[in-house]
């Protein structure tokens, strides 16, 4: 599934906020086509800060972001390759759930009639087709949640960036979201980059892991999750894989005690 | 909504338990709309028996069947009267909201602009406008002009401030999503700033449309020419100095009852642009 065609490149970014606060410090990760990444760390490490640089929602403060080798900011500026997905679903209350998946390519100024076409696709995928008419808070947090992926969906990302996304939800509906992105993610080929701080959603869903450190924030360790999908989760190598990732994330907060 | 939703409740309570629970809310429901009419009808007749018990003059302190006889009396010249500040005021009104509408719009869409002349809109709304109304007099003339501006004046400040509170309101993820979509400028502030500013911007219309009758009462005061052209607020001075008591609290009462009217019917167009989704406009339903 990977070939060498590289999406997303940090090179030596370091990200210092107004406050003095350094959220980012000497990032250097190449991410490849195809890949499902997940920024795991504790709050504060500086996840959604490197996601949100990709996304051309903020700057580097050194170094450089690139991806599809050029500058987030045009890829945004000329194309819909890039989609996010906000942690808290982010719909738009007046508007309809069709309204809101429409909102990408309406912005774009596609076709009306296609529009309305790749928008119920997109829900279809989801399995919210028959939902179309009703309002963000007639749904359930799953539900919205949900729109807000066939929103990020419509669009036709070639890279799809989501933040923390399945935080907020119950397990249950946690689970059953994250076997429908797995099964999206291999349908579409889309890479997927995916920030949470929860270790066994990484593995379940990552093909690698790049486990961040706080303050400053900085990768600390990169695990390939070498378990062919669908995965299990109470196979003997995901709990394998569960520790490592465990490890290495105590071991960089424990360095962080040390200093 | 309310009927609707009363007679779900209704049908759920019956499935419980049966006919007592119903009735009871029934009963609620009757206390609801009982109880102030009960509390009017105390205070009416209080009002009527007093001034008799009392003996107080109706020049003073007219009986309401005086205010009803002086209303019906004088019918010819009070509905002419309450047609002409029904008008001036709904006038002043539209224009407060569409030109605070419009400039805020003007001002929101420009950084520069905005920090510019904001803390004038904040100063300019302090102003009390009926200090002002005799200038306006002077520059505009005594009449239908000078009274619609000064109730458009004074309904546009609220109109502006909540507009403009409401525009930069944005929630921030929003607004990285739109500009993760490449929205320009007018895109941004049609697709996302003015619908979210919409609770503002309707809650600024309620407070003007009250606004907006007093404003043109005030008017007709200072600028209120008579010939059957005066409106309530000239109406209210001429009955003053006659000491035509019982004409003045028709007037005064009709002016209320206008204002009520309005400001129902801009609250029922509020609540029917936030229906699908606003907090305010759906506590019923929960």
């Amino acid at each position: 599934m990977t070939n060498e065609k590289e999406v997303v490149l940090f090179q030596g970014v370091d990200k210092v906020y107004n406050t003095g606060t350094v959220a980012l410090n000497q990032l250097n990760l190449s991410i490849k086509e195809g890949e499902f990444i997940s920024f795991l760390g504790p709050s504060g490490c500086g996840k959604s800060t490197a996601l949100r640089m990709v996304a051309g929602l903020g700057e580097a403060t050194r170094g450089m972001v690139e991806v599809f080798g050029k500058n987030p900011k045009d890829v945004i500026e000329s194309s819909n390759d890039v989609a996010f997905v906000f942690q808290d679903a982010n719909l738009l209350p007046w508007r309809t759930v069709l309204d809101n998946v429409m909102l990408p390519l309406e912005l774009r100024g596609s076709d009306k009639k296609a529009r309305k076409e790749t928008a119920i696709k997109a829900l279809e995928m989801v399995g919210l087709k028959d939902h179309l008419k009703s309002y963000p808070r007639q749904l359930s947090g799953g539900m919205k949640m949900r729109v807000s992926i066939a929103r990020a969906l419509a669009a036709k990302p070639k890279l799809l960036l989501m933040d923390e996304p399945f935080a907020a939800l119950d397990e249950m509906t946690r689970q059953t979201l994250q076997m429908d992105l797995l099964e999206i993610w291999e349908r579409e080929k889309m890479t997927v980059l995916f920030v949470t701080h929860n270790v066994y959603e990484a593995v379940y869903l990552s093909s690698r892991i790049a486990v961040m450190s706080a303050r400053p924030g900085r990768l600390s360790n990169l695990i390939d999750v070498d378990v062919p999908y669908p995965r299990e989760r109470t196979t003997a190598k995901f709990t394998e894989f569960v520790d490592l990732a465990s490890h290495s994330l105590e071991h960089s907060m424990g360095r962080k005690e040390l200093v | 909504m309310t009927v609707k939703t009363v007679s779900t409740n209704g049908e759920e309570l019956v499935n419980v338990s049966g006919k007592t629970k119903m009735a009871r809310s029934k009963q609620k429901l009757n206390l609801k709309y009982f109880g102030p009419i009960l509390a009017l009808a105390i205070f009416l007749s209080l009002w009527q028996f007093i001034p008799a018990l009392l003996d107080i003059k109706p020049f003073i302190l007219p009986k309401p069947t005086d205010v009803v006889a002086a209303a019906v009396e004088d019918w010819h010249l009070l509905w002419p009267a309450t047609q002409i500040t029904i008008f001036e005021s709904v006038i002043g009104f539209v224009l407060s909201a569409i030109v605070g509408i419009g400039i805020s719009v003007l001002l929101a869409s420009s950084r520069v602009l905005e920090i510019s002349l904001y803390p004038y809109a904040v100063i300019l709304q302090t102003i009390p406008i009926v200090a002002i109304a005799p200038i306006i007099v002077i520059w505009f003339g005594s009449g239908f002009n000078s009274i619609v501006i000064i109730s458009f004046l004074i309904g546009f400040f609220p109109i502006v401030s909540n507009t403009l509170m409401g525009l930069n309101s944005v929630d921030k993820n929003m607004s990285d999503l739109f500009k993760l979509y490449n929205a320009n400028k007018w895109q941004t502030m049609f697709k996302l700033r003015i619908p979210a500013a919409m609770p503002f911007i309707l809650s600024g219309l309620k407070i003007s449309c009250t606004l907006a009758i007093i404003g043109s009462i005030t008017g007709e005061y200072i600028a209120g020419i008579g010939g059957g052209k005066g409106g309530l607020g000239y109406a209210i001075t001429v009955a003053a100095v006659q000491l035509k008591t019982p004409y003045l609290f028709a007037c005064a009462i009709t002016g209320a009852l206008f204002g009520i009217v309005f400001y129902l019917l801009v609250s029922m167009v509020s609540r029917l642009i936030l229906k699908s989704w606003h907090e305010s406009a759906m506590k019923v339903e929960r």
